[in-house]
């Protein structure tokens, strides 16, 4: 099924490469709703998201020629997009001293249809919580500043008042779990 | 190589995938990454496939419905500004098409049906230009050439529907590797990227813009720009909408 899944979404990615807007509208369908939950996480500000889920799907639809399967899924693909891109904003914010807007908050932001679309991936989602609650707090905080807050190691251990060392161990602590309790396999 | 000097890298590379290494350990891995080893590539890489499951654990957002319209806009204004470039070689192969069909009726329906298939775009950007001016709550501002460019001239219609576009002049060719982006800038905020504008031999180029409505944008900038850099602008600004 997830064999099944992958192969068609790098079928869609060869067509949009082809300029084919139907299968570009196919993937949007598929992956946008992951992609604007990942926006809303590291930018926490809607328009933000919304800006950085156009931007990532028009890189898509200039640059499908560029994706390789052999160098991982289409998801994940997708997803090293979406989180460079996101970096890049909260990086440039950081820089300009400025601070967050919190005031769109995520899940506020939910509405009816913000619901998974199929019992796979809400057992994906449960999946990957149960992963993620499974890891020690402080090796699950160092990984989610990372990787959805975009903060280096060194910021890690500034913003925690914690060694540098200490910071890296955790974080590859917490991957070397994560990698043996997920493997490699994306849906 | 040793395994010892592979555990070495491997320490590195969890946390160079998961992006959080920097300084000088970031230096030195990618030096080390340049040679194409394939071991820690290959670690690199699955390592991210497990990290890229990170976000599976969110509960999926279904968008705003507009954001789509957006990008279809401004695929479509791709493709428009592909047909402009390409205008040139198209009008001499109309020219031949043409001639080769004289006066018969079937070359007017030729190339009737030629122009409404292939610069369809290109009069869908014109149509919205004349929406925008007829508008009355359209902003027309002009923008000041700046920095490397002071002799740069140009336009900006802006509505706050969201939807714009730019003209300018005299503004010569992006150089190889580099690209002029578009930034329109709300007050108190970032500066956000609506697009790219390319120019012609003779310094002129044009953009249709469709981008969020919603914050009242204050100022218009375009900067020179690395190519691919949308996030924030870190070149010299070369064309502006307020003189300093």
């Amino acid at each position: 099924m997830v064999v099944e899944s992958v192969s068609n979404s790098i079928s869609l990615i060869r067509r949009i490469g082809a300029q084919n807007r139907d299968a570009f509208s196919q993937f949007y369908d598929r992956y946008s709703p992951i992609v604007y939950a990942l926006a809303l996480r590291m930018l926490r500000v809607q328009s933000d998201a919304e800006d950085l889920l156009q931007e990532v799907f028009l890189q898509v639809w200039r640059q499908a020629t560029a994706y390789r399967a052999e160098r991982g899924s289409p998801e994940a693909w997708l997803i090293n997009i979406a989180r460079s891109r996101a970096i890049d904003k909260l990086r440039a914010i950081r820089r300009r001293e400025r601070s967050f807007v919190l005031t769109d908050d995520p899940a506020a932001a939910e509405s009816p249809d913000n619901v998974e679309t199929s019992a796979g991936e809400s057992e994906t989602r449960l999946a990957m919580n149960s992963a993620l609650a499974s890891l020690p707090e402080a090796q699950r905080r160092v990984l989610e500043l990372a990787y959805f807050d975009g903060l280096s190691q060194t910021e890690i251990a500034t913003r925690l008042a914690e060694p540098l060392g200490t910071v890296k161990t955790r974080m590859r602590s917490g991957i070397l779990r994560l990698r043996g309790m997920l493997g490699t396999q994306a849906a | 190589m040793m395994a010892t000097e592979h555990e070495h890298w491997r320490e590195r590379s969890d946390i160079y995938a998961l992006g959080a290494l920097d300084g000088e350990e970031l230096k030195n891995f990618q030096a080390h990454l340049a040679t194409e080893c394939p071991v820690c590539e290959a670690y690199v890489r699955e390592t991210r496939e497990t990290l890229n499951l990170l976000p599976r654990s969110l509960r999926p957002m279904t968008p705003p419905s507009d954001v789509k319209a957006r990008i279809r806009r401004q695929i479509d204004n791709d493709a428009a500004l592909s047909i402009t470039a390409k205008a040139p070689a198209r009008a001499y192969l109309w020219r031949r098409t043409a001639g080769t069909l004289a006066a018969a009726i079937a070359g007017v329906v030729v190339a009737g049906s030629y122009f409404h298939f292939r610069y369809e775009p290109r009069h869908t950007v014109y149509s919205a230009v004349v929406r925008l001016l007829r508008d009355p709550s359209t902003r027309d501002l002009p923008l000041h050439g700046a920095g490397p460019t002071p002799s740069a001239k140009g336009r900006f219609l802006w509505n706050e529907s969201g939807e714009g576009h730019i003209f300018v002049t005299d503004l010569p060719a992006a150089p190889t590797g580099k690209m002029y982006a578009v930034w329109t800038i709300p007050r108190n905020s970032a500066p956000r990227y609506v697009g790219t504008i390319t120019t012609d031999a003779v310094g002129q180029g044009g953009l249709h813009i469709s981008s969020r409505s919603g914050t009242a944008v204050e100022t218009f900038a375009v900067t020179l720009e690395p190519d691919g850099t949308t996030a924030a602008p870190t070149g010299p600004m070369v064309l502006v909408s307020k003189q300093s």
